[in-house]
């Protein structure tokens, strides 16, 4: 009866291209999907943004 | 209780000694309902329907101010857009005469490029400078307010002839339409935002799976708004196709795949776009089949299977299940995750579609916004 109100986030996924580790954090303007961000910490490999998605939550 | 003793005749005022009064209150409702059911169905039925309208009108201004502050804040107008945006969103698109369907879809194509070349011509005459993307981005917001405001003009005209003629069959099926028409509205409201801010919606899956694939090979442009890159994969040659990211666009598929075959010899067309599930289906569920999978007014995917029945060229499509607000709407994780799911059974599609040598077509189908190659 009551609805709850919705609201949506955006996440940007980051991930290392090199050994797979991912880092979510909030959308920032300018995120694109696929652009470089920086060198991976734990190896060598670039970080890419692999994703960017809206979730859901209920208030 | 003992219900066998129930004595009916008193509970009805049925009994030979009815006073008159028992049965003036029981004949009169029935007598108004004979002669003003009706009336007092369209009452009933006009409160919700007005309620929706002034939901429908508040989506409109939004739309409107929304755009005119876009333009405002990020864009430089040379000078105050706000007229010339609101001609804009009155303007109508006529479409072509259907009697005899003969050659239609080129006619229907040929009105509706030449709006899309109009807006997107004029957006830029109110700016001194403006890229493809901003432009892009701009020309959708404009589809968006347009379509909010026919939306709102034809329903409530609908509402105000059937008030006005006190006719209740004809705001029955207005009643019907309402919630999908609200559904939708609703949506495009909330695709606002997203589309400002750049980033992926639901339909844009498509363009995300090929545009990973395109990643590290070289692309050109084929078509207008539409990008190829070509790679190899397992001794077999790709032909990966998207529209040109990550502007606000879906491309001209039809155009770049006929540029394409022009040239070479396709054995295989593989489609990924996003699909409207049914109620009830599991949202960012995948699904497989044959034919051509994209959605629109029709024209490209009318060319796509002109092309490939001429050359006989079967088309195997993969799509993501996705409701209508899920499609126009900042993309779900859910549909997001699907993503490499849905590059496996690419890959698998085209290691079971075709043998060594031979060459696919695959086309990452939707709106490209925030999603480059
Ligand atoms: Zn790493």
């Amino acid at each position: 009866m009551f609805s709850k109100e919705k609201i949506t986030i955006a996440y940007t996924i980051e991930k290392c291209e090199g050994c797979g580790i991912q880092k979510k954090r909030k959308f920032a303007e300018g995120d694109v999907l696929f652009s470089k961000i920086s060198k991976c910490n734990s190896c060598d490999g670039d970080t890419v943004i692999d994703k960017i998605f809206g979730e859901t939550i209920e208030q | 209780m003992d219900f066998t003793n129930f004595d009916f005749d008193q509970l009805f005022g049925m009994k030979d000694d009815t006073n008159p009064l028992m049965m003036l209150i029981w004949i009169l409702p029935i007598i108004i309902f004979i002669f003003y059911g009706q009336r007092i169905q369209l009452y009933v039925t006009s409160g919700e329907i007005k309620k929706g309208i002034k939901k429908l009108g508040g989506f409109r201004e939004e739309s409107r101010n929304e755009l005119i502050n876009y333009v405002n804040k990020h864009l430089n107008p040379k000078d105050n857009p706000e007229k010339k945006i609101d001609q804009f969103l009155d303007y109508f698109t006529i479409m072509p005469v259907d009697m005899d369907p003969n050659g239609i879809v080129e006619k229907v194509q040929h009105t509706v490029r030449s709006r899309e070349d109009y807006t997107r011509e004029h957006v830029k005459s109110l700016f001194s400078e403006i890229n493809d993307v901003e432009l892009s981005k701009t020309q959708t917001l404009l589809e968006i307010a347009s379509s909010l405001q026919m939306i709102h003009k034809i329903i409530n005209h609908m509402f105000l002839t059937a008030k006005k003629q006190n006719n209740y069959p004809l705001i029955l099926p207005l009643q019907m339409i309402l919630p999908f028409i609200m559904e939708q509205a609703e949506a495009m409201k909330e695709a606002i935002p997203v589309f400002k801010r750049g980033q992926p919606v639901g339909d844009g899956i498509g363009p995300m799976v090929v545009g990973k694939m395109m990643l590290h090979s070289p692309k050109e442009i084929v078509a207008f708004q539409t990008a190829v890159a070509k790679t190899e994969f397992e001794s077999r040659k790709l032909f990966l196709l998207k529209a040109e990211g990550p502007g606000s666009t879906v491309g001209r598929p039809a155009d770049a795949l006929e540029s394409i075959i022009s040239e070479n010899k396709l054995d295989a067309i593989i489609m990924i776009d996003a699909a409207l599930k049914m109620e009830g289906e599991d949202s960012a569920s995948v699904a497989r089949g044959f034919g051509a999978a994209i959605g629109g007014i029709g024209t490209e995917k009318f060319h796509i299977e002109a092309i490939a029945t001429k050359k006989q060229i079967p088309i195997f499509s993969i799509v993501v299940k996705q409701s209508v607000k899920e499609a126009i709407t900042l993309m779900t994780k859910e549909i997001a995750d699907q993503a490499d799911d849905v590059r496996l059974q690419v890959y698998e599609m085209i290691r079971e579609n075709t043998k060594e040598g031979q060459s696919v077509a695959i086309i990452g189908v939707g709106n490209t916004v925030g999603v480059p190659q």
